[in-house]
């Protein structure tokens, strides 16, 4: 009895009509995308001028224009070398412990600047000037 | 020294620390190390259909957003002039014309009907009025900085405006978005004065119910037009050049069929009919037309002359030549698959580029082309973008026609359904028209759907998301369908198209 009934559910199964629309789960940004310059689809002539991509614009030499590897390359984790991995990955810029960084072995850009006249006045006159 | 007076400096924040005031910084001692930025992320030139859909979506992904508009109101040519002023027009044009023709058999007696042309003008302007505040609503509430003046390319990266209200400005953007439209394209000795010679722009604002009215261009636009001034009580004569109305992409038998119908509504055709020339001097404005073969001159007369014979790309005044951006032989600009120019930062889309000069076209690409700038991806599927004709009955249709598939050697199916078999078409005695589904004769996949017949605009939205998912026929055939209602022709249209209609 049971087992009929199992192969009538089985058999009504396998009949169910399956439909071209299916439910293919959340939509997602495919992880690498090709941007490479394509004709439009509605181009009428479906090809893009001989002279893309050779703008003497600025922004047209940044696409190709290379800096330790592509500028407009995406980090990828999977690829070596600089720009390789992003920053975050590198671990903390924090000195190990018992270690210090000392202001003055960093560039010259970088450490305490004198202060000016006009500076040490202002201070020691409580800013009280216009 | 320096050490008594760096005691002294630390003092001094130590005195100003627990009192909570603000810290005003005299301009003096404000070190600043990097000037503060008015660049935009996006510019937008263009407040259009496709100009402020960008402006809103990159608002909305936190993009700081600049739309340059010269009109004075937003939303283009569509809000306007075009679509929405239009669709006025249209319906209550044929509601007047329903109570005057279409009362008495449905059984509502009416007595003496007026036609009071200036409140129908008025109640168009109210629509439009309504969305376009509507519209400048949606930009401030997205943060979109709202420039009212005409934008031109001073340089890759910046757009000088000439204000509207007198003045000058500019505006600097990481990216440049091109969405300025088009505008009317002009029929050559013949000038548009918008009086006796009308574009589409002057056909939404006729002071007066003409006599006689010519059409130049059996399309749309021209279709649409002619159905209102008919309606009002104008004696419409259409002239096409192709033997065929309602322009690309409408399927052929389709095109036959509605002819018929706006034949026997009172508009009057000549298809295959070139016009030669146009004379406004006399008291009418004639045309002189001949066979599109040649061999059979003949001259038309009319109060008034509507030149709907197409649109072209608008780029006046924008300063392409300032960045050396080129247009093709149409005057498109152009672009490539992510709507860049050949200056990468500078996209473009809407009816200035390629594509169908749509409204809800330029919607999709603006969103895609935002989508594009922020993520990196974006969508619009080109094969499946509806157009529809707001005629009575409406003319929808996507994907392919008969005639495209034939020309392209493809085999297809096809299943019609007729309205006159529909039950909720029949109460309602609106029985014209029917529905054409077309599709692959192997795999069921549908090609394409063809719609005449009452609110064609809205059910052609099935098809649509049945073309866009992918969809066989008999998926929609085995969709419950409510009933009573117009929508059942389409799932029965489908039932044709995969096996047998059931009420046909």
């Amino acid at each position: 009895m049971f087992a009929a009934t199992r192969v009538l559910r089985q058999a009504a199964a396998h009949a169910e009509r399956v439909p071209s629309i299916k439910f293919i789960g959340r939509r997602t940004i495919p992880t690498s995308v090709d941007h490479t310059p394509k004709p439009h689809p509605a181009s009428p002539t479906h090809s893009l001028p001989a002279n893309w991509g050779s703008s003497p614009s600025f922004s047209a030499y940044r696409q190709h224009a290379q800096q330790h590897g592509p500028l407009r390359k995406t980090i990828r984790p999977d690829v070596d070398g600089i720009g390789g991995s992003p920053g975050a990955a590198l671990g903390s810029v924090n000195p190990p412990q018992g270690l210090y960084f000392d202001r003055n072995d960093l560039p010259a850009r970088f450490r305490r600047q004198p202060l000016t006249e006009a500076e040490i006045e202002a201070i020691e006159s409580g800013c009280g000037f216009a | 020294m320096l050490s008594q007076r760096l005691i002294g400096r630390a003092a001094v924040r130590s005195a100003f620390k627990p009192s909570g005031l603000p810290v005003v910084v005299s301009p003096r001692l404000r070190r600043t190390y990097a000037t503060e930025s008015e660049e935009k992320d996006l510019v937008i030139i263009g407040g259009g259909v496709a100009g402020y859909v960008a402006a809103i979506k990159a608002g909305q992904e936190g993009l700081k957003v600049a739309c340059i508009e010269k009109r004075g109101t937003l939303g283009g040519t569509c809000l306007n002039v075009g679509c929405i002023p239009s669709k006025s027009l249209l319906n209550n044009s044929h509601l007047y014309h329903q109570i005057l023709h279409d009362s008495k058999h449905r059984g509502i007696e009416v007595g003496d009907v007026k036609l009071n042309l200036a409140q129908l003008m008025k109640a168009k302007e109210q629509s439009v009025s309504g969305l376009t505040k509507g519209v400048e609503f949606l930009l401030k509430k997205n943060g979109v900085e709202y420039i009212k003046g005409a934008g031109a390319f001073a340089d890759e990266h910046t757009i000088n405006v000439k204000l509207n209200d007198g003045g000058e400005t500019s505006v600097k953007g990481k990216n440049i978005l091109i969405a300025t439209g088009s505008e009317v394209t002009p029929f050559p000795g013949l000038e548009i004065d918008e009086k006796r010679v009308i574009s589409s722009t002057g056909a939404i604002a006729l002071e007066k119910v003409p006599e006689k009215m010519l059409v130049i261009g059996g399309g749309i636009i021209g279709l649409e037009m002619a159905s209102v001034w008919s309606r009002l009580g104008a004696q419409v004569t259409v002239i096409e050049f192709l033997d065929q109305i309602g322009g690309p992409g409408m399927d052929l038998e389709v095109a036959k069929s509605i002819q018929k119908i706006l034949k026997k509504q009172g508009i009057n055709f000549k298809t295959g009919t070139k016009v030669v020339s146009g004379d406004k001097t006399g008291e009418t404005v004639k045309l002189e037309v001949d066979s599109a073969k040649g061999g059979k001159p003949e001259t038309l007369e009319g109060d008034v002359v509507l030149v709907a014979i197409g649109r072209r790309p608008y780029t006046e005044g924008l300063g392409l030549e300032n960045i050396g951006l080129e247009k093709d032989e149409r005057g498109r600009v152009i672009i490539d698959s992510e709507y860049r120019t050949k200056i990468p930062h500078i996209r473009c889309v809407g009816d200035v580029t390629f594509g169908p000069m749509l409204a809800h076209k330029a919607e999709e690409e603006a969103v895609a082309v935002v989508e594009y700038i922020k993520k990196g991806y974006g969508h619009v599927n080109y094969g499946c973008i509806p157009s529809v004709m707001y005629t009575f009955p409406e003319v929808a249709w996507v994907g392919q026609s008969e005639q495209e598939l034939k020309k392209a050697g493809v085999p297809y199916r096809v299943g019609t359904f007729p309205f006159s078999a529909n039950s909720r078409a029949k109460t309602n005695l609106d029985t014209e028209g029917m529905v054409k589904m077309i599709a692959d004769p192997e795999t069921d996949r549908i090609l394409g759907v063809h719609i005449i017949g009452p609110n064609a605009g809205e059910m052609i939205a099935e098809g649509t998301l049945a073309l866009e998912y992918g969809a066989s026929s008999e998926d929609i055939a085995r969709t419950c369908h409510a009933h009573p209602t117009l929508a059942e022709a389409f799932k029965e249209a489908a039932m044709a198209t995969h096996s047998k209609a059931i009420h046909f």
